[in-house]
């Protein structure tokens, strides 16, 4: 079968370019009063309104009027933040992770899925995401993982009916695992057999393996990039889902998200991101603090998680938790990320222990808002308060690095989204059982 | 990889910790500190701590160090007990499961415990100083927990044992007994639910045969002793010696059945992992009808749905804060676990079940202040004095008070504040986390972490 040369021309230009939902808006506009509001872009304001008029603010700050017919929150002794942005989950592609496989699309088999979409397999129901919601959690990153190349992620919003209509942009980039050579086990019968080996012949054998992943990667990127040219050039190609996905990322026009932890990965990601021309974000990063001239030189930014162990033995013991504060000393780009789903609800708490340990406050927010909206290309509407961005946002009772703090609105695209959730209906249910 | 190269690199960057260890007979003293007591004395805003032999020997607003005392200024601190984790597996070397048998009570944690694991230095370095170090969840009966404190660095493994402890053991319910999410190849019994209430109930009435065994020797070896007459050492009732009373035969000695006699006797803890509600109540039936008593239930993510069975058995319940759906027995679990067991009148802990999460658990006792409105005091005592009761070692531990064991965190703020961190770490009066002494023994790339801070 032979690809139809316009579908292929329009299929490249999705696939560069990303298609953004329309979101039927709300028809009520709100009116938040009195409240102190974090706008994270700008200064903190006291006391200031935000008007919110068909799905976006139409102003922030002191003395405005409100719109005839508005519906007002008060926000006395309230404080409003953007929504949260969660930039690495498994949100909407898993339910259950253990014992329940029907309920896990998060892995395609294989090692390479550059086709593989997450934004088709998006359960809206999912009572994670209310869960999320409830706690704060607007937006996330809904991205695959598994094998080399897992495939291609989706910035969602955490409502709707719909996996369209919760989809913010898609696609956001293409998900890949830098290579460690690492032998890959199979535990689905029981635990595998493991020859016993030296520490030198596991090593030798990890170093072939990296090198064989590696090349086969580059192999890959390359192919893809002259099946792209072939695309655009006009000429008949068979069709190929995987070339016709990857070329994309492999071109620069798509990002790559490129899993890597350690030292060596890191900066070995780094050289296969400059030499493929490729616009990379390391995922993972735990190392990152070791490599920041090289992420800074090549302006690669980061999606790190905070409360993990350090990776090395001698390393300080708040290797992890520090790892923002020198990121942001470095001016090495960063998001803070749960990477995870029924969890996603503590990315603020993550926020937190990196503010604990150096990061200042204005970094901590912003690293779980405007910066992965930023990372993930869609700053234009989301990640901080602003006229003209989408009305994504929450008010708390508190400071949202605080643990004790509650969250008691939570407004997506204009619109009040119900804090109902399963942990809530499940509190209702038996806190009063005898 | 190379362990103990690794180890002594290691040792070498925190080689400052035998000069912190402060001489046992010396006074030290923690002054100007905003002290969380966990005690009737409540918080008091400024004081001291004087401490003396790893022993608390005062506390109190108008408590004045003595002269020659090492001091501690912990102005702008805020001192509090040593946070007490009451599921963990750390510093097993190894694996933590022993999994080849449906009841493996003969096994021993403590026989397998590395004091030289990074992971305790790390957790000195989040407040904890003691842990219930138990075994894995793979048997309805696993092995013998250890009760420990992070002695952290001691020569050998016993050196970490929290003395007077009173030995536990670990049981498992659902899921893992059941080996639901471990593999497709080997299946072992049980496999249900139904197999783990029957391997329990089996496994006492052999230990209730065990110990009616002991219990009637023991009475015959009384008895024997008390006729005066001269006893046989002979093996059998017929032994040469006309007329004196014939020694009576002790019963094999079974290592697994002598835990099980212990559970019997009240003289060993239960720690019962369980998710479901039902289990739960599967296993208040089991014991009652056994005789024996839950000391708690780990994890029970769905004990706020039996809330009060668990509290008139008088079990108390350790759950995480917030975990949920990560298996299936976990879908039903909610945040707000803690807030109603406690308000059903279950003494409830936070623990970790994780040498990660281990390292906050003063931000996990901060989160059921937001999940159910429980109060701070109430929030803090989850990771203290609770687990101490738990564990049944609060004479010692869970709270500063005059007598009790100096194991104190010193926090850079109220624990449950957002920029909070723990400076410094004792535990039996020993410093054995000083943050300023570790930041500055960083070098190389080390000391950039942070972007010096």
């Amino acid at each position: 079968m032979k690809i139809n040369r316009t579908v292929a021309m329009a299929l490249s230009a999705v696939l560069a370019l990303g298609f953004v939902s329309d979101t039927s808006a709300a028809d009520v506009p709100l009116v938040i009063t009195g409240a102190r509001v974090v706008t994270i872009s700008g200064p903190v304001m006291e006391n200031a309104s935000i008007i919110i008029q068909n799905g976006k603010i139409t102003s922030v700050g002191t003395g405005l009027t409100a719109p005839a017919g508005a519906k007002i929150i008060d926000g006395t002794g309230k404080t409003v933040y953007p929504g949260l942005f969660d930039g690495l989950t498994t949100l909407g592609l898993v339910e259950i992770g253990q014992g329940a496989l029907g309920t896990v699309d998060t892995a395609e088999l294989g090692d390479v899925n550059p086709h593989a979409k997450t934004w088709v397999a998006i359960q809206p129901d999912s009572e994670l995401i209310s869960v999320a919601r409830a706690f704060g959690i607007t937006t996330a990153l809904s991205a695959p993982g598994g094998g080399l190349i897992a495939g291609q992620s989706a910035v969602i919003r955490t409502m709707g009916d719909t996996p369209l209509a919760m989809t913010v942009k898609a696609p956001v980039a293409m998900h890949m695992r830098y290579p460690t050579g690492a032998p890959v086990l199979d535990f689905s019968q029981g635990i595998p057999n493991i020859e016993p080996k030296t520490f030198e012949q596991r090593l030798q054998e990890r170093k072939k393996n990296q090198e064989k992943e590696l090349l086969k990667l580059h192999g890959l990127l390359e192919e893809a990039r002259a099946f792209g040219d072939g695309m655009a050039s006009g000429v008949s190609l068979k069709v190929d889902l995987p070339n016709e996905a990857l070329a994309a990322a492999a071109s620069g026009k798509l990002k790559v998200v490129m899993r890597a932890n350690s030292e060596a990965d890191i900066k070995g990601a780094i050289k296969f991101s400059n030499d493929n021309k490729l616009k990379m974000i390391i995922a993972g990063g735990a190392e990152a603090w070791r490599c920041t001239e090289e992420l800074k030189k090549s302006d690669i930014p980061v999606l790190i998680g905070v409360d993990q162990l350090p990776s090395r033995e001698g390393d300080p013991y708040d290797a992890a938790y520090a790892n923002a504060a020198t990121l942001n000393k470095a001016g090495v780009r960063f998001a803070i990320v749960t990477d995870d789903a029924s969890n996603s609800r503590n990315l603020p708490f993550e926020a937190a222990m990196a503010f604990a340990f150096g990061l200042p406050r204005e970094a901590a927010l912003r690293a779980i808002t405007l910066s992965p909206a930023e990372i993930f290309g869609v700053a234009g509407m989301l990640g901080s308060i602003e006229t003209g961005k989408a009305a994504t946002l929450i008010m708390t009772n508190g400071d949202i690095l605080d643990h004790r703090t509650s969250i008691t609105n939570v407004i997506i695209d204009g619109r009040e989204t119900s804090l109902d959730n399963k942990h809530q209906r499940l509190y209702e249910k038996y806190k009063a059982r005898p | 990889m190379n362990r103990s190269i690794t180890l002594r690199a290691a040792f070498a960057a925190s080689a400052f910790l035998s000069t912190a260890v402060l001489a046992q007979d010396n006074v030290t003293a923690i002054t100007n500190a905003k002290i969380i007591t966990v005690s009737s004395a409540g918080i008091i805003e400024k004081g001291t701590i004087l401490i003396k032999g790893g022993k608390i020997t005062s506390v109190g607003a108008n408590v004045t160090a003595p002269a020659g005392a090492t001091v501690i200024d912990a102005a702008g601190r805020v001192v509090t007990p040593g946070l007490i984790d009451a599921h963990s597996h750390t510093a097993v070397e190894g694996g933590v499961n022993e999994c080849t048998n449906i009841v493996t009570a003969e096994v021993r944690v403590a026989d397998a415990l590395d004091p030289h694991d990074m992971n305790l230095y790390r957790q000195l370095a989040g407040g904890v100083t003691s842990a219930n170090v138990l075994h894995g969840s793979c048997n309805s009966i696993g092995g013998q927990n250890a009760t420990i404190k992070l002695r952290w660095g001691v020569p050998s493994g016993d050196e970490l044992l929290f003395k007077g402890a009173p030995p536990g053991i670990k049981f498992a319910l659902g899921e893992n007994p059941k080996r639901t999410n471990f593999g497709g190849g080997v299946r072992r019994y049980p496999a249900t639910r139904m197999g783990v209430e029957v391997t329990i109930r089996n496994a006492f009435l052999e230990a209730k045969a065990y110990k009616k065994e002991w219990d009637d020797y023991d009475a015959a070896v009384r008895t024997a002793a008390g006729s005066g007459g001269p006893i046989h050492s002979g093996r059998s009732a017929g032994a040469p010696g006309g007329g004196s009373m014939p020694r009576p035969q002790a019963p094999r000695k079974d290592l697994q059945m002598e835990a099980l006699k212990e559970i019997l006797e009240g003289k060993r803890l239960v720690h019962a992992h369980s998710y479901r509600a039902d289990e739960i109540l599967m296993l208040i039936d089991v014991a009652n009808e056994m005789g024996f008593k839950i000391a708690t239930f780990q994890h029970v993510l769905e004990g706020y749905k039996v809330a009060s069975e668990i509290a008139k058995h008088g079990a108390g319940g350790s759950t995480f804060s917030d975990w949920w759906a990560y298996k299936m027995e976990a879908y039903d679990a909610i945040p707000y676990n803690a807030a109603i067991m406690a308000s059903h009148g279950v003494v409830v802990s936070l623990n970790s079940d994780s040498d990660e999460l281990a390292r906050r658990l003063y931000w996990e006792a901060a989160k059921t202040v937001r999940y159910g409105g429980v109060t701070e005091e109430e929030a803090f005592k989850m990771v203290t004095i609770n687990p101490a009761k738990q564990l049944r070692i609060d004479k010692w531990v869970g709270s500063i008070e005059v007598g009790k064991d100096a194991d104190l965190a010193i926090f850079k703020s109220h624990p449950f504040a957002p920029d909070t961190r723990v400076e410094m770490t004792l535990v039996d009066g020993k410093v054995l986390f000083d943050r300023s002494k570790d930041v500055a023994a960083r070098t190389g790339v080390a000391a950039t972490l942070g972007g010096g801070q």
